[in-house]
Formats: C-alpha cells, structure tokens, sequence
C-alpha cells in the first residue's frame, strides 16, 4: 500500500511538472502548492522590490533550509530577467529542526515564503511590463523524498510609482519578514575543543535563563558541525553556550562560524520563537574555559560536595585569597615560639571564621531564594556598590601593607584591625576577611557546585557551601593541627616586614581588577567615582597617620579621614542610580538598553504629554528581554518607523525595566501585564492607550501611526 | 556577606589545567565511521543467503552504497547507468562492491532478498552482493544519512573515503555528465598510490530510512 502511494505521489508529481508548461504564477503538485507572489502590483524602475516563492506544503510533509542539514536539498530559484534586472539570493526564514527516524533536517512545514529581492534598471519604459521569470526546483519530503519543480511566470506593469499589493499580500510578507533572522545584537564567538568538537559561546551578558528554552544553532553550512548530535544549550547571565559536535570537514577550523540561532523566549503573555544570524569568530581562549562549564552537568551531592571542598583547596591559589594566606602565614611564623595549645587554637579559630562566613553566605542565599522563589547569581550579585565596596577595601588593605598607615599604631601584623589582634579573636576575623576577599574570585569546580547548591534544598545548599569553607580552611588547618609541617617555617624577621610591603601589590591589582569589573557594570563613569573614592580614602590614610601619636588636631584629622571615607562610600550610591549607569554603560544597546531618539519614560511625562493631546508612543524593555530587543530591531528602529514616528510628531518614551523600577512596574500592572515587552500606543487626542501586540512589524507600527482617527 | 560570582577567563586560565571535570557528551553516539580510521565491521547476510563480513575481505579494497531503490536519487544513476558502470569498473579491478539496503520494514525500500536480486538483474546491476539490512546495522555503524551515502574501505581496512556519489546534488540526470565522480576518482587516485583529494563530500539523497522506533 505505502508503495502504491509512493508510486501515486510520483506519478501525480510527474502530472504536476507537466502541468507548468504554460505561463502562470501558481504550480500545484501532489504535496506543495507554489505559488510566485509580489509585494507590489506596478513597478517602478530603479526602484527594487521584493517578491517571494510562497511553498503551502501538504501536512507532515517538509521542504528544506540553505543547509538541508544530513540529507535534503534547499529550494532552487533561477530567475530569468530582463536586461539590467538582477534578482538577490533567497532570504531564508528561520528554520526548524526535522528529526526523520533520527536523521536530521532543518526545512519547513506546512507554509512558507522564500523572500527575494529584485532590483530593476532605471530606464524601463514606463506603461510596459515587467516579466518575471522563475525556474524553481523543491525536494519535498515526507518519509519518502520527492523532487519537484515548477516555472513561474508574473507579469507586473512598469508605472511612475509602485503600487503596493493588496492588504492580504503586504500582511504575508509582512510576516514573512518576521520569520528572517535577525543580525544578532550580541557578539558570538567559537572554539574548537581539543577533540575537534566547536563550542559556540554568544555573549548575551543579562538574559534570564529560566524564560528561555529550545536553543538551537542551525549551521549556515554542511560539515562545519554535525546536525545528527543533539544540542544542549546552556543560558546564564553571561550568555549562551552551545557545545557542538564536530561535522565532517577536514582541515583547520575557519575564521568563523556562520549560522543561525533560534530561541524561544516566555514573556509576560506567551511564548516568542526568535531568531538571530550569527558569525561567530574564532577565539582559541575559549576552548579552554570550555572544561569549567561543562562540568556544570548535574552533579551527586556527593560529587558537589567533593567539588566544593576541592573549589574551597583551590581557592587558597587564587590572586583574591593569596594575600591573607600570606599575612596568616606571617602571623603564624610569629606564633612559631608558642605553645601548641595556642596555635591550634589560632588554626582552629581561622577554619570557625571561614566556616561561620560561609554558613552566612548561605543563610543569606536561602533568605533570597525563601523570599524570591529563586536565585539568580548574575543579577543579585553583580552588584556594581558591591564590587566598588570590594575595590575599596582591597586598596585599604593595599596601603595598609604599603605603610601608609597603621591602624592604631600598635598593629604591626599584616591584618586589618580585629584581624591583627593576635589572638583567637584575631584569628577568627582573618578567617571572615579570607572568605571576603576570596567571594570575587571563582575557582574551577566552584562554579559547579555553586549551581548544584542552588537548586538544592536548604540542608544540600549548607553543606555544599559549609564544605567549599572547609576547603579554604584546611591547609592552615592542618598546619596548626600538624606540628612536623610547623619546622620548615623560616624564623620571624626582617623578611616579614619585606614580605608585607610586597603583597601590597597583589592587593593594588586586585583593586584595578574590581574596578575593571565595575566598568563593565556601569560604563565609563563608574571608573571616575571609583578613583575618586580612593583618592578619598588614601586622604583618610595620609590624615589618620600625620602627626603620629601627638594629640594636638588628633580629633579634627580623625573627624575629617571619617568624612572622605563616608564620602568615598556615598560615591558607591551614586553607582545604584539607574540613569547614572545604564546611560552611560559602554556598547550601546549590546549592553543596556539605548536610549538614542527616546525620552525616558516618567509617568509625569507621560501624563503631561497625553494632556498636551500629542500622539505617545511608549516602549517598555529590559537588557535582559530578547523579544524587546527584536521589536527594536525589526520594527521600532528602521529608517521607515522613525521617519513615521518624525513625521506624526510622536513623543517617544522608553521604559527600561531592567532593574525592576516600581513606577514601570505600577504602568505595566495598569495595562494588566506582568513583564515587558509592553507597548502603549496613544493616537493625538486620545484619552486611553491602544495596547499593541508582543511582536511588533514595520508595517503594524506605520499604519498605527499614519492611521486617520 | 553576599558572595559575588564574577567568570573571568583571565582567572580561570591559570587554573583550568586544574580543572579535571567528567564531560558529559549529550546526546546520540554520532559518527562512527571517521576518515582515516578504522572503518566500523559488520556482518551481514546478503540476497543470496550468505554471510558477508567487512573482515573477510581484508586485502582489498571495498566500496559501500546505501540504496533504497525507489528513492529519485538512486533511481537517477541507475537510470543512467552511472552506478552499474562503477560497479562493473569496480569488479574488473578487484574491489569489492557491496550494495546496502537498509530501509526497515514497511519504509520506503525495503527489500526482500528476492526482490532485490530481481532488481539486479533488472537494473543490470554488478554489485559483489547486495546486504540486507532491515535493521539498518550496517547503515547505523556508518551513521549514513541518504541513499546513496557511499563508503571506501581500504585493503588495511581503514575507511578512506565516505560522502556522496557525485558533486552535482540534484535529480536531473543530465547533471551526471557534468558531476564529479567522488567515487570513480577516489579509486582511480587509490590506484595510482595518490592521497584522496576530496576524502569527506556532502553525501546527497533521500533520508535513510531508519525504523520509525530507532531514536
């Protein structure tokens, strides 16, 4: 019977090529009607337009992308035109992923529009017509495969000026244009792994990884990777990474690595399937952080526990770290007289210090996640106040080794107030210092666990972390606890003081490091209130050390090293403020959200413009939301859109909700959402919103604006 | 005290030699048969009953061509007489032909042994023998994808050569005449002691029909 069928399906495409002898626009065979369509109904030389091969394809049946991926053949077009015409290479739709008993295919189903561009000689007579010619050749594929081919002929009149086609066609292309990719806003980059398999990492800094599914990478070509592995895409706040499988082309990897991303995203009101083109250049370093993510694959908890205690061990190596294992060595080698009792005592006070930090770190997590429902590291903790607060005090520390000053006088360790104090007060705080210093640094294996623990219920999430403290704990530990290791310290001396003078810079780059952190946080200005902010604490420094012990101003320079430090920290305020950070964060949209030809959003504005009876256009968006960022980029920001937005006398307002602001959050909850994209729409005069679709067009925004009311 | 969790390549770097973690490799064994290495054995029995072994025929050289003989692309070189002339080609210079008809039952191309010595005969065909297949073993350890997906197998046993036919993807049969034949010109480089030049081509054609139940 299925041969029978097969047998049928061949003949009667055999009838449908036969059908195409004579001039038409439609070819209708057994599994695919093709139909040539054009967005315009006169032509005007000169002036391109765009025409598509619209495939309606029998259910279940499929027909191929530019890459047919392991088998299958993409949609041919030969074109034949006038002299002086030329017809552009097909625009492909974003396409989906065809699993046939486990080969895999990237096509399309059920309907489709192969978009091309025809540009047009300037001196076409004007009254004559224009003829389109199209030889094309399908692969339609059920679980049987069969060629199939048509000529199309469309005859379109040349005219002074180009008559768009009816509304129902515009609309098809409309949504056609819709389903072509996007250049992708974010930069891509690729490696290719030891054992020949690439790794694709897309730089998307910000996304929400619980509100994105079904990541594919479809390759622009056959055999740079292989399309039969599955893909399992992994989304963080720094981005996406996609481990691939190698394809079957020999030879050196290419500069880059062409194809096409495709992501759905669940925004307030449903489900936005997206897609991007990306070239992904090559850059070898990734290859090698590649290891510390794939480890991030689900875990035991008795892995995570060894990987936490192991992250904890390596840690003590990390630049953040080194500094205080030093100073507590140094402590240590002062201890070396002591009785035993004593340095245990100082070890064992150490490790409770490390341990207590840790075990807040985690009621502190738990607290987020109780309070939440869930914890996001990339945004809860990259803080930019946190990370200038950090920078602060690796600097403090910083001079504090230098000798610029000496807290109090009377500390001649290397520690920091409490943490000097010697005794087992002081051991403690050296500990909680370690564990503070150590928080920027990530060391291999942590990062595994750290995403174990989270998903963890609360008992897992505290060993985990209680276990990653151990580790930091342990060497000096076992130190205090073993006294054979405690005779290959080298005697107390002037080394000591050398030795402080020196670790000083490790803390200086430790600083420049946080503040390049910061940068990235909030652009160029952070950088001014940072330096500035230390400037401020170095003044402070210089004031509590002038005059040493004397009394004479003692209370006025204490007074006055309070008030640069407050200062200094006040600057740290200043970073919070959303229209000091993201207007000036570096990169443009890539980063933030652009308000290039916007004014900011204010319900003030708002209400006053709407009194005003001006037309209002407000978008609200997030860095984080991809749908936003589309919309902008295929509808709100053309050359068309603005010019519409210019000519109507639109005030444009854009919300950036990226960090929760309250006030879009109350507008967003008035026009019954709970997340962006959001865009409200007043035509002059109107008294209520028009609230407009998730998925914005060109050609939706355009009419909006021009329509009369 | 919040933690802050910042990956910076520069630090990791340093460590990532440290770094011994288990990589979980996601998804389907893929890819089996690699140019250069040993080619994937099997043991199949042929239309006419007998065993057929990749070893047995250790010492010469053998070609592997995925069929499914209602398929457009199969049908185009048989149509032609492209595929039986490689074979008679083949045969006269001692390499071993085996044709592999891999489709699962009540899929396109699945063959009896009956019908598919019918379809030698009928086509012309020169084939050393024609595996049966209807478990797609033999397609599944090379992981080929269409009909016809072809294979070469040195006299040492390492595959040397796997993609398609020819370079023109279509069904037209007059591209023939202008394809270039991977095949043909990978055994005549073999025969003159050359490296193959193009060892790995995109293989073209219809999907393999696997069993509805194989992922």
């Amino acid at each position: 019977m299925r041969r029978f069928l097969t047998l049928l399906a061949v003949l009667l495409a055999g009838f449908g090529l036969a059908s195409t002898a004579h001039a038409q626009s439609v070819v209708k065979t057994d599994n695919v009607r093709a139909e040539l369509v054009s967005e315009v109904s006169t032509v005007k030389p000169g002036e391109p337009f765009w025409v598509a091969l619209r495939q309606t394809i029998r259910p279940k049946w499929h027909t191929y992308w530019k890459n047919p991926g392991d088998s299958g053949l993409p949609t041919e077009i030969k074109w034949t035109l006038p002299a002086g015409a030329k017809a552009d290479a097909i625009v492909w739709p974003a396409p989906h992923v065809i699993d046939v008993g486990g080969v895999i295919n990237y096509g399309f189903s059920d309907d489709v529009m192969l978009l091309v561009r025809i540009t047009l000689p300037a001196d076409l007579p004007i009254g004559g017509t224009l003829p389109l010619t199209a030889q094309a050749e399908w692969l339609v594929c059920d679980d049987v495969c069969i060629p199939e081919e048509g000529k199309f002929t469309l005859d379109l009149p040349v005219a002074a000026t180009a008559q768009p086609a009816n509304a129902e066609t515009r609309a098809m292309f409309d949504k056609a244009r819709r389903a072509v990719p996007v250049p992708s806003p974010w930069p891509a980059r690729f490696a290719v792994a030891a054992n020949g398999d690439p790794v694709l990492a897309i730089d998307a800094k910000g996304l929400k990884p619980d509100t994105i599914r079904d990541v594919y990478f479809f390759p622009a070509e056959w055999g740079t990777a292989a399309h039969m592995a599955k893909q399992s895409a992994k989304v963080s706040a720094d981005g996406i990474r996609i481990p691939l499988k190698k394809g079957e082309t020999k030879g050196a990897p290419p500069p880059q690595l062409l194809g096409t991303l495709v992501l759905t995203e669940k925004t307030a009101d449903g489900e936005h399937r997206q897609a991007f083109d990306l070239a992904a250049k090559l850059d070898p370093a990734l290859a090698t952080s590649v290891m510390n993510n794939s480890e991030e694959s689900s875990l035991s908890l008795a892995e995570a526990l060894l990987f936490a205690l192991l992250g904890g061990l390596i840690l003590n190596l990390m630049p953040c770290v080194f500094p205080v294992l030093a100073m507590k060595a140094a402590s240590f080698a002062r201890l070396a007289g002591h009785s035993r009792g004593e340095l245990r005592r100082d070890g064992l006070a150490y490790s409770a210090g490390v341990l207590v930090s840790f075990a807040l770190m985690a009621a502190a997590l738990l607290a987020i996640r109780g309070s939440v429902g869930e914890v996001n590291w990339g945004i809860q903790f990259q803080s930019p106040i946190f990370s200038l607060l950090i920078a602060y005090l690796f600097f403090a520390v910083g001079l504090n080794l230098s000798g610029v000053f000496e807290i109090g006088g009377r500390f001649a360790g290397l520690g920091q107030g409490l943490a000097a104090r010697g005794g087992t007060a002081g051991a403690f705080f050296t500990g909680v210092l370690a564990v503070v210093v150590a928080t920027p640094c990530t060391a291999p294996f942590m990062a595994a666990a750290l995403g174990f623990a989270l998903v963890q219920p609360a008992p897992q999430t505290v060993a985990v972390l209680l276990a990653m403290g151990l580790g930091l704990a342990l060497p000096y530990l076992l130190l205090t606890l073993t006294p054979a290791l405690q005779r290959f310290l080298p005697r107390p001396g002037a080394w000591m003081d050398r030795l402080r003078q020196l670790l000083a810079f490790p803390m200086y780059a430790s600083a420049v490091w946080m503040i390049w952190v910061l940068t990235l946080q909030t652009g160029a200005d952070g950088v001014l209130y940072a330096l500035g902010g230390m400037v401020l604490i170095a003044f402070a420094a210089w004031l509590v050390r002038v005059g040493g012990a004397s009394s004479t101003g003692l209370w006025l320079r204490r007074g006055a090293a309070a008030a640069a430090v407050l200062l200094a920290i006040a600057a740290t305020l200043k970073l919070e403020n959303p229209s000091a950070t993201a207007a000036s964060a570096s990169g443009g949209p890539a980063n933030g959200v652009s308000f290039e030809g916007w004014e900011r959003f204010s319900r003030a504005r708002l209400a006053e413009a709407v009194a005003q009876g001006k037309p209002v256009f407000v978008d609200f968006t997030a860095a984080w939301c991809i749908t936003c960022l589309v919309n902008e980029r295929v509808a709100l920001e053309t050359a068309k859109t603005r010019q519409a937005f210019e000519q109507a006398g639109v005030v444009k307002l854009k919300g950036d909700w990226t960090n929760r602001d309250p006030e879009i959050t109350a507008t967003l909850k008035e026009a019954g959402r709970a997340g962006v994209p959001l865009y409200l729409w007043w035509p002059a005069g109107a008294d209520k919103p028009k609230i407009l679709p998730q998925i914005l067009t060109e050609a939706m925004i355009v009419s909006e604006i021009t329509a009369k009311r | 005290m919040a933690n802050i969790i910042v990956r910076r390549r520069s630090l990791l770097l340093g460590s990532a030699a440290l770094a011994v973690a288990p990589v979980i490799i996601p998804g389907i064994a893929h890819a089996a048969a690699e140019v250069g290495t040993p080619a994937p054995l099997f043991t199949s029995v042929d239309s006419n009953g007998k065993t057929q072994s990749l070893e047995q025929y250790r010492g010469k050289i053998v070609v592997l061509e995925t069929t499914n003989h209602d398929c457009p692309y199969v049908a185009k070189h048989y149509r032609a007489g492209n595929m039986q002339a490689q074979q008679k080609d083949a045969a006269a210079k001692g390499i071993v032909w085996l044709t592999v008809a891999s489709s699962a039952p009540g899929e396109q191309g699945n063959v009896t042994p009956q019908q598919a010595n019918e379809l030698t005969v009928k086509r012309g065909a020169a084939p050393a023998a024609v595996l049966i297949d209807p478990q797609s073993k033999v397609a599944r350890a090379y992981a080929a994808t269409v009909t016809p997906h072809m294979y070469i197998v040195d006299a040492k046993g390492i595959l040397v050569y796997k993609g398609g036919i020819d370079s023109i993807a279509t069904s037209n049969i007059d591209d023939i005449a202008k394809a270039k034949q991977y095949v043909r010109v990978a055994l005549e480089e073999m025969a003159a002691g050359k490296p193959i030049t193009e060892a790995s081509t995109r293989p073209y054609g219809c999907t393999l029909k696997y069993g509805r139940s194989s992922t």
